[in-house]
């Protein structure tokens, strides 16, 4: 019973942080049509940033989550007014942006992701904390991983009821249904797209702080989390936050179950697996109306 | 663009084999270096080319070249010992074309964003597919090429492959097959009222394109000595085509093979010397080439001939 508990948690904290990583992406691309293939390298930068705090300020990771928040959320601002800005405004039809925003998105790829390797080296960088195993239900967790898989889902949970109950996230989610009713009625594209942008960028900056209190990390840490988080939208739909919610969840399960009953060389073939078998099934994705 | 383009094609087919027969000399002229170098630029035209062959008319976005390219390596792998090298890379372009068109059956009524990332999925696995099949059954991360032939050898047969793939861009353009394209990107519904097949079209064209990725990694395979399916899938040749097709400007035919000659020599002279900072600079160049020159390389020496559609 404890083995199985660990396997479905181990599956769970991952799915967190892939639906963490997920819906920020998500939104973007529901709102914006931005493809933004560069979000894992602003991952991969929350996550040095939370790490530079903690081993030159020693500054308490958890600590530093707010800040890397706030800092990605600025950067997100300043890259939305640098490039997307120009391609929403200038493209024709909304495959243009998509395919621009694409091209973009590589471009600042390689550009964030080697001025990491040019600043901090290739060298894999880590640090201790909160390293303790708790003992729940005969199941023993890592104390970081729980901690990791609360932050994830209140991140995840709370931008889901933004979204639901404030009058920003009802503006946003009338934007993604009918861009030109939502703005017959005074929803302001100026305001809202760079505001979702940079939302977007701290959620992944966040995702990335969490994910350095686990693992090691290193500038090629981003990609793999960038495919995973175009798998998940997929999965739950392009443009439906609580789509990316479950479809993490379920693509950690898949990784977690099917690697114990496979064998872990399989891991990549189950989760494109997966991809290719629900496109197939429900072109639009499991919860698309 | 009939009448007057049909006119244009044995015109350009002319100027292609006349370039075919100027580039065929340079094994005689250049260094192995250069020589190397050469075979980048045309390797990567002929991609691209044959990426826009489908992609430019259609706006689709095919991620799937890398799938394409690995096959065609692959079947020069398992099978050089047992064939020549001719057949090999036929055969990697026919394998290339098959898969194309089996997963063209399946995917291609996702359109967007939905196709790109489907693609892309596929290629990935793929890779995985063989990684897991080459290490269960044969045991083996990866083959050793033993007999491979000369340089010039390959050279000329990835020449003859790049005209090839020009060629067939020529004639595609200017056949019913690239109407029908150009009506599907145009809009596919429209084209399906006016009697258009565009199921049928579109895996014809899609297959006919992955043709040349399937040859040409079937072609290229032998320049490694040592192959395995990270390297020949590596999702960067796939990425690095729709690079230079869209940064050349993937509706016409010489913006791609110009931005190809471009990207290589930019990323020969420039990477070995300083890989991180090219890597910036490539970023920033493609950043700033998507916001100002969104038409492509191509948009500078068109800017002022007709533009339709």
């Amino acid at each position: 019973m404890g083995f199985w508990l660990e396997l479905a948690a181990s599956g769970l904290i991952t799915g967190g942080i892939y639906a963490m990583v997920a819906i920020g992406l998500n939104l973007q691309y529901g709102l914006m049509r931005i493809m933004n293939i560069s979000h894992g390298e602003f991952l991969m930068l929350g996550a040095y940033l939370t790490w530079l705090a903690h081993t030159t300020f020693k500054l308490n990771p958890i600590v530093s989550l707010p800040l890397v928040a706030i800092a990605l959320f600025a950067l997100g601002l300043a890259v939305y007014r640098l490039c997307f800005r120009r391609i929403a405004r200038a493209a024709a039809t909304v495959e243009i942006i998509e395919a621009r925003s694409l091209l973009v998105g590589f471009g600042l790829m390689y550009l964030v992701q080697n001025a990491v390797y040019l600043i901090w080296g290739a060298d894999l960088r880590g640090y201790s904390f909160m390293a303790d195993p708790v003992e729940i239900a005969g199941a023993r967790f890592m104390a970081n991983r729980l901690l990791v898989f609360g932050f994830a889902v209140a991140a995840s949970l709370g931008l889901l009821a933004l979204l639901r109950w404030t009058m920003i996230g009802k503006a946003v989610r009338a934007m993604m249904q009918s861009p030109t009713g939502a703005q017959l009625v005074g929803v302001d594209t100026e305001v809202l797209h760079p505001l979702v942008f940079g939302a977007g960028l701290a959620l992944a900056g966040v995702a990335g702080g969490l994910l350095s209190m686990v693992y090691e990390i290193s500038p090629s840490m981003g990609e793999p989390y960038t495919i995973t988080a175009l798998i998940v939208i997929t999965l739950g739909g392009l443009g439906s936050a609580i789509g990316s919610l479950v479809g993490g969840f379920i693509l950690g399960l898949v990784e977690a179950f099917g690697m114990h009953f496979t064998s872990p060389s399989l891991k990549m073939v189950l989760s494109y697996g997966v991809l290719v078998a629900v496109l197939l099934a429900r072109p639009r994705g499991l919860f698309a109306r | 663009m009939n009448g007057r383009g049909k006119r244009r094609v044995p015109l350009a087919l002319a100027i292609t084999l006349g370039c075919g027969a100027l580039l065929a000399t340079l094994p005689w002229v250049l260094s192995d270096f250069l020589l190397a170098l050469a075979l980048s630029c045309l390797m990567y035209a002929a991609l691209a080319v044959s990426w826009s062959m489908f992609c430019g008319p259609t706006h689709y976005l095919s991620l799937a070249t890398s799938a394409f390219f690995g096959l065609g390596a692959y079947v020069t792998a398992w099978g050089l010992e047992s064939m020549p090298y001719g057949l090999a890379v036929l055969g990697g372009g026919l394998l290339g074309a098959a898969f194309a068109a089996l997963i063209g059956l399946a995917v291609l009524h996702l359109r967007g964003a939905y196709f790109a990332v489907i693609t892309f999925g596929l290629t990935e696995l793929t890779l995985h597919s063989i990684t897991y099949v080459e290490k269960t059954t044969f045991e083996t991360a990866g083959r050793i090429i033993s007999d491979a032939p000369e340089t010039p050898v390959i050279y000329w047969t990835v020449l003859a492959l790049t005209l090839l793939a020009v060629a067939t861009a020529i004639v595609v353009r200017a056949s019913r097959l690239g109407f029908a394209l150009a009506g599907i990107g145009g809009d596919e519904e429209r084209a399906q009222t006016l009697g258009v097949n565009t199921r049928r079209v579109k895996v014809i064209a899609f297959a006919l394109s992955a043709f040349f990725p399937g040859a040409l990694g079937a072609a290229m395979a032998v320049r490694w000595t040592y192959i395995e399916p990270m390297s020949v899938f590596n999702p960067f040749i796939g990425f690095q085509t729709v690079l230079i097709a869209m940064v050349g400007g993937a509706h016409t035919l010489l913006g791609p093979i110009l931005s190809s000659v471009f990207f290589s020599l930019l990323t020969e002279f420039l990477r070995l010397r300083f890989p991180y900072a090219f890597l910036i600079v490539l970023g920033l160049l493609l950043v700033v080439l998507v916001l100002y020159l969104p038409g492509g390389l191509a948009s500078l020496f068109l800017r002022r001939a007709r533009t339709h559609g």
